[in-house]
């Protein structure tokens, strides 16, 4: 067993995908494309119907694991929800789609295909999932129940297919399927939630918070092994968080959600090494950091908007925005694609970030 | 001064199938705040960080050891002798949602210890609202809006920058700062972070700073020193910058390998300590402590309990027989 090593561990150990992908079946398709656009969730307020989500556009390439950051109430987890079609009053999809390969329109499904769709090709681990547990029932009879659902014939294979992946999270399996919920630690049960994403298969993998009861040593674990499974078994995968490191050390692609819109999205690597929309230039600002000058680190000023607090018109960044110009307070700036990155920002769109760090006056 | 040397506590717990178990929250830590000073302690859930603020802020009793405030030891002292001490060392929670009363105004809320505080020091009872408003400056919020208002009404970077203005209503020598912004926005957490640096600076208060987040540790307390706490035992122990860049505890190590790369402005440090096992409180006592997921463990480490001592080689004290460094931590990518 290596213990100390250069890097995350890729060596797969014990886990056997022959066995365990008996539930997809020999011939797995390819991982899907997402495609939301122009989606606005609205919510039931004193106020009035107020958007979570003012008109979301977001590409998400297939085989890729892509992580959604933002503050709280950027609208993340409405996010997450709106592509399982799940919201729930007093929200409601107001208008726009999100389009998943091999699923069509989720925003036009309901019923039946709905539900089949959630679970067989959309697994999904909602916010705070080690509270959406059942507590009278153990986590095995969940288990099946959910294989029942879904129409699983080999429920002895999802059994085996459970244990395996809860073993692979440092967990003994037996003994957590024979567990009721509150016989398991918070972390124990966000590793449930994350193992009953993954048990029936979905090619699709939407995770609402996965790590943030857990401890930091229990976190690195379960990072590197959803990282190892995206890779093994070849999904697409959604990662929501609101701390940066998380999102940076796991996902390929980054999108950086304020005020209930994606303000950027690219590659992981060049988001972090080059923010181009202030808002996330500002975030990585404010990020104790561990290495080099720790006075390099400042402050972000103000605070992040509510539904009621939201500007009513223009930029949803412009109160906080030290390179705010006129035309952002009417203007709402477009969401603008180069070199496989959007930014929407009228200062952005002016001067395309250069390659390389970029420090802002 | 606030210092304490063998400090320890076990939890009883009750109602379990095998009837009562023992949970050591803490085994003989000694440690030292000098006055205007910063200290961290960082280390896994459960190993003992909040009993210990909570110790040190008089809000827990513990077995034994001592504790010493500006030269006199707390244990002679009857109760109602000590309060004054522990009155000068503020708890600033976790979680400003929970920590302030919703029922009372922000002017209501600090202007009780300030009439105490009146009192104590014979002040003229104009000086106490006067003092509010002054402490609400202090820290960075407009008393003219949330004087009249109820924390529900406030952001929780606000609410934790009123929980820290009730602390300073009685002139504390020291704030115990517990995972003080964990629960607080990312974009808002470091102007916390500075406001606590600055009252340091400005005040001459001392800061016991609690965290899992090591980042956070080194921002807060570059110039002081950090405690690395493993299972009720200090481990490692020095100036943060040397127990932060130089770990040889394999404890420290893999706890600075599980801090995620931010990829893009770092590159992941050459080696990785991973534990062999997840923490069990159930793990024997015996030997080390971290034995049981020490990937360096030898047999002399599954007998002997390593002590805390000097390091030939670094400035800071460890408590391991196989001491070594190892480059765990992400390094600044260069651009
Ligand atoms: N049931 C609801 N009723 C009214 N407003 C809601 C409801 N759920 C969410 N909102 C509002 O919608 C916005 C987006 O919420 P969402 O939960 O998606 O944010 P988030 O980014 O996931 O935040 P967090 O990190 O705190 O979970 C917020 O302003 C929130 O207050
Ligand atoms: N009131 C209590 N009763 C029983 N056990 C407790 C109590 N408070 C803390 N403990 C135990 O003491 C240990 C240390 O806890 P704590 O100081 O809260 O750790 P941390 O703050 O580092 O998470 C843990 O094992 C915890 O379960
Ligand atoms: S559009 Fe204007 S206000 Fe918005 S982020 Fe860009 S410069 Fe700032
Ligand atoms: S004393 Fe032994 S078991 Fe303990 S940390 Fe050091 S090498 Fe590991
Ligand atoms: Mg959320
Ligand atoms: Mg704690």
């Amino acid at each position: 067993m290596t213990t100390l090593s250069h890097g995350p561990s890729g060596s797969p150990g014990s886990h056997s995908s022959e066995e365990g992908d008996l539930v997809a079946g020999p011939a797995a398709p390819p991982p899907p494309g997402v495609r939301v656009r122009d989606l606005v969730v609205v919510y039931k307020t004193p106020l009035g119907e107020l958007p979570a989500l003012g008109g979301v556009g977001l590409t998400v390439d297939p085989g890729t694991i892509t992580g959604i950051v933002g503050e709280s109430g950027s609208g993340k987890s409405t996010l997450a929800l709106s592509l399982l079609n799940a919201v729930q009053p007093p929200g409601r999809i107001a208008s726009g789609s999100v389009e998943i390969d091999g699923l069509g329109d989720v925003v036009r499904l309901d019923g039946d295909p709905l539900r089949r769709a959630r679970g067989r090709h959309l697994g999904y681990v909602f916010q705070a999932a080690q509270n959406s547990l059942n507590p009278l029932k153990t986590i095995g009879k969940q288990l099946l129940d959910l294989g029942r659902s879904h129409g699983v014939a080999d429920l002895a294979a999802l059994v085996r297919d459970a244990k395996d992946l809860l073993g692979r999270m440092g967990l003994d399996g037996a003994r957590v399927l024979d567990s009721h919920q509150h016989e398991l630690s918070g972390g124990m049960r966000q590793r449930v939630g994350i193992m009953l994403a993954l048990v029936l298969n979905a090619r699709l993998v939407i995770l609402d918070e996965p790590t943030t009861a857990l401890d930091m040593i229990t976190q690195a674990t379960i990072l590197r092994i959803i990282r190892e499974i995206h890779k093994e078994r070849g999904l697409t995968t959604l990662m929501i968080t609101h701390d940066m490191g998380v999102a940076a050390e796991v996902t390929d692609h980054l999108a950086v959600m304020y005020g209930g819109q994606v303000v950027e999205h690219g590659r992981t690597t060049e988001v972090l090494g080059s923010p181009a929309h202030p808002y996330t230039q500002g975030l990585i600002r404010a990020i104790p950091r561990l290495s080099g000058d720790i006075t390099k680190a400042s402050a972000l000023p103000g605070r992040p908007p509510t539904l009621g607090t939201l500007p009513k018109q223009g930029c949803v960044f412009q109160e906080r925005c030290p390179v705010r110009m006129d035309v952002c307070a009417t203007v709402a700036p477009p969401p603008v694609t180069t070199h496989g990155r959007t930014v929407a920002c009228h200062a952005t769109a002016a001067a395309p970030p250069l390659d390389g760090r970029k420090e802002q006056p | 001064m606030i210092t304490g040397t063998g400090i320890t506590k076990t939890y009883k717990q009750r109602g379990d199938v095998l009837g009562s178990r023992e949970v050591r929250a803490l085994r003989g830590v000694d440690f030292a705040v000098p006055r205007g000073g910063a200290v961290s302690f960082i280390g896994e859930s459960g190993c003992g960080k909040t009993t210990l603020g909570r110790i040190i802020a008089g809000l827990e009793t513990h077995d034994s050891g001592e504790i010493v405030i500006d030269g006199t030891p707390m244990t002679p002292l009857s109760p109602r002798r000590r309060r004054p001490y522990f009155r000068r060392i503020q708890l600033i929670h976790q979680d400003p949602y929970s920590a302030l009363n919703p029922t009372r105004t922000i002017h209501q809320t600090l202007r009780a210890p300030l009439e105490l505080r009146a009192r104590q020091t014979g002040r003229p009872g104009s000086w106490i609202d006067q003092r509010a408003g002054e402490l609400l400056s202090l820290v960075g919020i407009d008393p003219g809006y949330v004087l009249g208002r109820y924390p529900h009404q406030l952001s929780g970077g606000m609410r934790q920058r009123v929980v820290i203005a009730r602390a300073l209503t009685v002139d504390p020598e020291m704030l115990v700062a517990d995972e003080s912004v964990s629960m607080i926005d990312v974009s808002m957490r470091l102007s916390i972070l500075a406001l606590l640096k600055d009252l340091r600076e400005r005040l001459g208060v001392s800061l016991l700073f609690i965290t899992h987040d090591i980042a956070t540790a080194r921002y807060i307390g570059d110039a002081g020193e950090l405690y690395v706490l493993y299972r009720g035992q200090v481990v490692e122990r020095g100036l943060t910058e040397s127990v932060i860049h130089e770990p040889v505890h394999p404890y420290t190590q893999a706890l600075l390998s599980a801090i995620p790369v931010l990829h893009g402005l770092e590159r992941p440090g050459r080696e990785r300590v991973v534990p062999t096992e997840a923490l069990d409180e159930r793990h024997a006592d015996e030997g080390c402590l971290f034995a049981r997921r020490c990937p360096f463990r030898t047999e002399r480490c599954e007998k002997e309990l390593p002590v805390l001592a000097g390091c030939q080689d670094s400035s800071h004290e460890h408590a391991c027989f196989h001491p070594q460094r190892r480059a765990v931590i992400p390094v600044e990518a260069v651009a």
